[in-house]
C-alpha cells in the first residue's frame, strides 16, 4: 500500500511541472540540435577569475572580502537629478563669457540632437563669478561657498561623457550601466559583491529629497535588475518612520510578530524545497531583516540624537524631509556599516522654463539647499576618520549646453541651458581618490572634451577598482552573458584618479 | 576519316577558348579593381571567375576531347620526360607540361576565389561568406588571399614565358589555336577521334555553375 | 615558323623584361621597393633601442591602437606598425612617417572623416598620445633617442592592472591563524574579516557591538594581533587598560566615541605600523597626540570632541 504522504508529494511534484519547465527542457534540446559550430566565434582567452559570491541563503548580505585590497569600504552617492549646470558651477570658460549673447556657431549645431533647442540659439556665458580656491587652485563659482572650502579633498572630473541626452535613460546609465531598465544598479552590484557590515540594516539605502518627486527613471535606479532581489536599494524616509509599515501594528507585540514570521518562514521553506526558487529564500531573508530593522533602523535614522552643533553644521531640521537631513543620516548610516547610501536631490534641470528651474533662480536654490550639507558631510566624515575609506561621489546624469536654451526657437524669459551629453562634471572624495585633482578638460566653449574623456562605464570601473574589484570579475550570468556593471564595451580604470 | 579542310583542324571547342580568354580578362579586372579599391567590381569579377572555374571543372569531364582532364593530365614521369625534350609526340590539345600548367592555374585561381569569399578588410568590405567564420580565420584567409595573388603572378609569368618560348624559340604558335581553335593537321594523330560536345551543353553547364555559386551565396548570407 | 630566337637570347630577354617589371613595381610601390631592398640586403633592418623614446612611449601606443589592423594578424594597406622596421618600411604607398606624413595626417583627422585613423568609430588618440607621436616624428622618427631626452613629452600614464593572486599561497599564509580566526568568528559574528581574498591581513570592527564590547573582549583577539591590520573599536566600552599595544600590525585604527584618555597614548605611540588614527569623541586631549602627529601619523579628532 503506497504511503499517502508519498503520493501527495508526488502529486505536488507533478503539479509543479509547469509548462514553463517543459518548454525549458525542450528548448535546450532543440537548441542544441541547431547549434552551428561554424557560427561560433573563437572564445576569447578570458583570464577573468571566477569569483564565488554564494553565501548562506539565510544571510545573503554577509560580508565577502574583495579580491584585492580595497581603498573604499562604502559608497555615498549624491545624485543631483536633472543635471546641474557645470558651466555655472565648476567648468570656468572665460571665452564663452566673451561670446555671451552671440549666435551659436553652426559647427556646434550641425548633426546634433537636442532635447529642446531648435533653430539658432544664443551662447550663454557663465552666470556667476568664478575664482580659484584651495591649494589646488581649482576654479569654482560663488554658488557653492561651503564646498569651496573642501576643494582640496575633492577629485573633480570635468571630462565625463555620456551618450544619453534625456533624463531617464541617462540616469539609468549612470546608476545601472545601461540606458534601459532591467539592469542591476551600482548599489546592488556592490552589496552583491561585498555584502554589508551591518546585518540589521539594508546594505543599500536610498534617501530622496525632492519634494515627493522621484527621479525620472524611477525606482529601477536602485533596483536589483537581474541580481537576486535581496540586493535592491531600500528607499528610507528621513522624517517619521524610516520605512513605512516597518513598525508592528498597534496591539501586535514583537513576540507575536516573531511567531507570525516563524510560521511564514516555514511555509516559504517548504515552497523552496519543492520549487527551489532562490527568490523564496530572498523573501525569507527580507522578512528577517525587516524584523531586525524594527529595532535598529529608527535609531540609525533618528537625527534628533545628534548634538545641536552638528545639526547646525548641516542645516538639518529633524522632522522635515530635506537634503541636509539626508546627508546627516547618510553619515550615521556610514558609521553603522551600511555599504551603499544613495541620495537623490531633484530640481537641477535648469532649462529656464519655469522660474524654479532657471539657472538664475532654481539652480541658485538647489545650491543653497545642497552646498552646506554636502560640505558638512565631507567634514564630518573626515573628522570621524571615515572619509579615507568612504567613497563620496557627486554628480548628475549629463551636462548643460553652452547655449542659451530657446525652447521652440523662442528666446526665453528666464535663463536656461539644454541637456548636453558631450561633457559634464562630477567630483569624488575620499575612498582612495586623488584629492585636489582636476581631471580632464573641455574646449574653450565648454562644448566638447579635448582631454582625457571619461565614459560613465570608466567611472564605474574606477569605483569598483577602489572597492577592490576587477570590474570584469564582478559578474552575474544572465541571458547567456556574464553581465557586468560596466557592460560589454571596454571600460578602463582611470589611473590619474587614484591616489 | 573526315576530309581535312586545308591545313588546319579544329582542336579547341569554343567554350574552352572563351573560358581561357575570359579568365585572362577577369584576372586582370580582379587585379586592377583590388588595386584601385573598386571592391564591388572585384567582388563580381571574383564571382564570375569562380563560376567559370566551376564550369571548367565540370567541362573537364563532359566537354570536348581536348578539354577533358583525361586528355591532358599525365603522370609525373611522363611530364618530366616531356620537359626533358624526350617526348616526340604531337598533341592535339595541351602537351603534358601545358596540362600541368592548366592544373596549377585552375588550382590557384580556385584557391584565390574561395579565400576571397571569406576575406575581410575589417572595415568596409568583406567577402559574402566572411561572417560564416570566426574573425581570426577570416583574417588568416585574407592573408592567404593576398599571398596566393603572388603565386598567381608567378604562375602567369611562367605561363607567358613558356608560351613565349614555344613561339619565339620553338616556332610553335600556341596563341593562335587558342583563338581560332585550329591547329595544323599534323598535330592530330592518325586514328585519334576528336569529339566535340555541343556548345549548348556548355551553356547548360555554365548555368548550373552560376546557379551553384548563387546558391552558395544565398545559403551563406541568410 | 618565323622569328626563331635562340634559347639564350630568349632567356636573356625574359630576364631583362622581368627585372624591368620588378623595377617598375618598385617605382610604383615604394613599400615593395623597401621590402626588396631589405630582402636583398641593400638596406639594413632597422631597430630601436629598448630605452628609446620610440620603444617606451610610441610602440605601446601603436600596440594599443594600431596593430590590430596593422600588425601580424593583418596588414591593412600593407602597413605594419608592430615593429620599428615595419613602421619605417611604410605601406602600399610608401613612407608614412614624417612630421606631415600620412600617419600623422590620418590620426589627426576628425573622427567623422572616412580616412581617419583609427577608423570606424574606434577611440581616437587622445591629445597627449598625439603629442607623443608628433614629438617622435618631429625628431626624425628615430630609434636611438632615449625617452628621458625628449622634453615636453606628456606624463607617462601606465594603465591599471588588476592584481592577481594564488589562492593556495594565500591559504598557506592564513593557515597558521586560521583556527583562531574561525573560533573568534563564531564567538564574535560579523566582526572579523580578511582584508581581501589576496591577503592574510585581518580587519576587526566592533562598532556594532557597542558597549557590550570591552577590554576583556579585545583581549580575546590577542592570538590574531600579529595580523590585524585594521581595527575599529568606535563606540565600544574599551578603557585605557585595553591591550592596544599588542596590535603591532595595525595600520588604521578608529577609536571614536570611546572613554579613552591621554593615558592610552604611549601604547598608541608604540605601534610601529600605525598610519591613521581616529579619536574623535574620545577624551584624549589634542596636545597628547602631538607626538603621534610628529611621527607622521594622520590623526583625526582629539580635544574638540566634535
Amino acid at each position: 500500500m503506497m504511503d499517502p504522504k508519498f503520493l501527495f508529494t508526488d502529486l505536488a511534484q507533478i503539479q509543479a511541472q509547469t509548462r514553463r519547465h517543459f518548454l525549458g527542457w525542450g528548448a535546450g534540446g532543440l537548441g542544441a540540435f541547431f547549434l552551428n559550430d561554424a557560427m561560433r566565434t573563437e572564445a576569447q582567452a578570458a583570464a577573468v577569475q571566477k569569483l564565488n559570491f554564494t553565501r548562506d541563503p539565510a544571510t545573503p548580505l554577509s560580508t565577502l572580502p574583495p579580491p584585492f585590497r580595497a581603498r573604499a569600504k562604502r559608497v555615498i552617492y549624491l545624485h543631483m537629478g536633472g543635471a546641474p549646470s557645470q558651466l555655472d558651477l565648476f567648468d570656468y570658460k572665460p571665452t564663452l563669457a566673451r561670446f555671451h549673447g552671440h549666435d551659436c556657431p553652426q559647427s556646434f549645431l550641425k548633426g546634433k540632437r537636442f532635447a529642446f533647442i531648435s533653430g539658432i540659439p544664443k551662447l550663454l556665458g557663465p552666470q556667476f563669478p568664478f575664482h580659484q580656491a584651495g591649494q589646488s587652485g581649482t576654479w569654482i563659482s560663488d554658488r557653492m561657498p561651503h564646498l569651496q572650502g573642501k576643494l582640496d579633498e575633492i577629485c573633480m572630473v570635468k571630462s565625463m561623457k555620456t551618450d544619453q541626452f534625456n533624463h531617464a535613460p541617462a540616469q539609468l546609465l549612470v546608476h545601472t550601466g545601461d540606458p534601459r531598465t532591467g539592469h542591476a544598479s551600482l548599489g546592488s552590484w556592490v552589496t552583491y559583491g561585498l555584502g554589508s557590515e551591518n546585518q540589521n540594516l539594508p546594505g543599500f539605502i536610498v534617501l530622496v529629497s525632492s519634494g515627493g518627486i522621484t527621479a525620472n527613471a524611477g525606482k529601477p535606479l536602485w533596483g536589483s535588475g537581474f541580481l537576486p532581489s535581496v540586493y535592491q536599494g531600500v528607499q528610507c524616509r528621513s522624517a517619521g518612520e524610516p520605512v513605512l509599515y516597518l513598525d508592528n501594528p498597534k496591539d501586535v507585540s514583537r513576540a507575536q510578530r516573531r511567531e507570525v514570521l516563524d510560521a511564514v518562514d516555514e511555509i516559504n521553506r517548504q515552497t523552496h524545497r519543492q520549487f527551489g526558487n532562490p527568490e523564496t529564500v530572498a523573501r525569507i531573508a527580507q522578512y528577517e531583516m525587516a524584523f531586525r530593522m524594527q529595532l535598529e533602523a529608527s535609531d540609525a535614522m533618528d537625527i534628533r540624537r545628534e548634538p545641536a552643533a552638528t545639526l547646525a553644521r548641516y542645516g538639518a531640521e529633524p522632522g522635515k524631509t530635506s537634503y541636509a537631513n539626508n546627508c546627516l543620516v547618510a553619515r550615521r548610516l556610514a558609521e553603522r556599516g551600511v555599504r551603499f547610501i544613495q541620495l537623490y536631490h531633484w530640481g537641477w534641470d535648469s532649462h529656464g522654463t519655469p522660474t524654479d528651474e532657471g539657472v538664475n533662480v532654481g539652480m541658485v536654490n538647489r545650491c543653497r539647499e545642497t552646498d552646506r550639507p554636502t560640505a558638512a558631510l565631507l567634514s564630518d566624515l573626515k573628522a570621524r576618520g571615515l572619509l579615507e575609506d568612504t567613497l563620496v561621489v557627486w554628480g548628475g546624469e549629463f551636462g548643460r549646453t553652452p547655449m542659451w536654451e530657446n525652447r521652440g526657437g523662442q528666446e526665453m524669459a528666464f535663463i536656461g541651458r539644454d541637456h548636453h551629453p558631450s561633457a559634464f562634471t562630477i567630483w569624488m572624495a575620499g575612498g582612495g581618490v586623488k584629492a585636489g585633482l582636476v581631471h580632464g578638460q573641455t574646449d574653450d566653449m565648454g562644448y566638447e572634451i579635448v582631454q582625457d574623456p571619461v565614459e560613465v562605464r570608466d567611472l564605474h570601473a574606477t569605483m569598483l577598482y577602489l572597492l577592490g574589484f576587477d570590474h570584469h570579475a564582478l559578474n552575474y550570468p544572465y541571458q547567456g552573458l556574464d553581465q557586468k556593471l560596466t557592460g560589454v564595451k571596454p571600460a578602463r580604470v582611470i589611473p590619474q584618479l587614484l591616489a | 576519316m573526315a576530309p581535312k579542310r586545308g591545313d588546319r583542324i579544329l582542336v579547341w571547342d569554343s567554350p574552352t577558348r572563351l573560358f581561357h580568354w575570359s579568365v585572362v580578362a577577369l584576372v586582370f579586372v580582379s587585379w586592377l579593381s583590388a588595386d584601385r579599391g573598386y571592391m564591388t567590381v572585384h567582388l563580381w569579377s571574383g564571382l564570375a571567375l569562380l563560376s567559370l572555374l566551376l564550369f571548367r571543372l565540370a567541362w573537364g569531364f563532359f566537354g570536348s576531347t581536348t578539354a577533358r582532364f583525361s586528355n591532358f593530365l599525365h603522370t609525373p614521369p611522363r611530364i618530366l620526360n616531356y620537359l626533358r625534350g624526350k617526348d616526340k609526340l604531337f598533341y592535339a590539345g595541351h602537351n603534358p607540361a601545358g596540362g600541368l600548367m592548366v592544373l596549377m592555374l585552375i588550382g590557384v585561381l580556385l584557391a584565390q576565389a574561395v579565400t576571397g569569399l571569406f576575406s575581410t578588410d575589417s572595415l568596409r568590405f568583406s567577402g559574402p561568406l566572411a561572417l560564416l567564420v570566426s574573425e581570426d580565420l577570416s583574417l588568416r584567409l585574407t592573408s592567404l588571399h593576398g599571398a596566393v595573388f603572388n603565386l598567381i603572378l608567378a604562375l602567369v609569368w611562367l605561363h607567358v614565358v613558356a608560351v613565349g618560348f614555344y613561339l619565339l624559340v620553338k616556332g610553335d604558335n600556341l596563341i593562335r589555336p587558342m583563338i581560332t581553335g585550329r591547329k595544323p593537321a599534323s598535330y592530330v594523330s592518325e586514328g585519334q577521334r576528336l569529339v566535340f560536345t555541343h556548345p549548348f551543353i556548355a551553356l547548360l553547364v555554365l548555368a548550373a555553375a552560376v546557379t551553384l555559386v548563387a546558391g552558395i551565396l544565398f545559403w551563406g548570407t541568410t | 615558323m618565323a622569328g626563331r630566337v635562340s634559347v639564350l637570347a630568349y632567356a636573356g630577354g625574359v630576364l631583362l623584361l622581368t627585372i624591368g617589371a620588378i623595377g617598375a613595381a618598385m617605382l610604383l610601390r615604394p613599400g615593395f621597393a623597401a621590402s626588396v631592398r631589405q630582402v636583398t640586403g641593400l638596406e639594413p633592418v632597422r631597430a630601436a633601442a629598448a630605452d628609446s623614446f620610440y620603444a617606451v612611449r610610441v610602440a605601446p601606443l601603436f600596440d594599443q591602437h594600431c596593430t590590430g589592423c596593422h600588425g601580424e594578424r593583418s596588414a591593412k594597406g600593407q602597413l605594419r606598425l608592430d615593429s620599428f622596421a615595419a613602421a619605417w618600411r611604410g605601406g602600399r604607398h610608401g613612407d608614412v612617417l614624417g612630421a606631415d606624413g600620412e600617419l600623422y595626417r590620418r590620426i589627426t583627422l576628425p573622427p567623422s572623416d572616412i580616412k581617419a585613423m583609427p577608423p570606424d568609430g574606434k577611440q581616437p588618440l587622445s591629445r597627449d598620445e598625439l603629442t607623443v607621436i608628433r614629438l617622435w616624428l618631429a625628431g626624425g622618427a628615430r630609434g636611438d633617442v632615449p625617452a628621458s631626452a625628449v622634453k615636453n613629452a606628456p606624463e607617462l600614464v601606465l594603465p591599471v592592472t588588476f592584481p592577481s593572486f594564488d589562492p593556495q599561497a594565500v591559504a598557506r599564509q592564513r593557515a597558521r591563524l586560521a583556527g583562531d580566526v574561525v573560533r573568534l568568528q563564531a564567538r564574535f559574528p560579523g566582526m572579523i574579516a580578511y582584508e581581501s581574498q589576496a591577503s592574510d591581513g585581518i580587519e576587526v570592527s566592533a562598532i556594532l557591538a557597542g558597549k557590550r564590547f570591552g577590554d576583556a573582549e579585545l583581549q580575546a583577539f590577542a592570538p590574531l594581533a600579529s595580523r590585524i591590520v585594521r581595527l575599529d573599536l568606535s563606540g565600544t566600552a574599551i578603557t585605557d587598560a585595553a591591550p592596544l599595544a599588542r596590535m603591532t600590525a595595525v595600520i588604521r585604527m578608529r577609536l571614536a566615541d570611546t572613554a579613552l584618555t591621554g593615558n592610552i597614548v604611549p601604547a598608541l605611540e608604540s605601534l610601529p605600523k600605525l598610519k591613521v588614527l581616529t579619536v574623535t569623541g574620545s577624551a584624549i586631549p589634542a596636545q597628547a597626540l602631538d607626538g603621534l602627529r610628529r611621527k607622521g601619523v594622520t590623526v583625526h579628532g582629539g580635544g574638540d570632541g566634535a
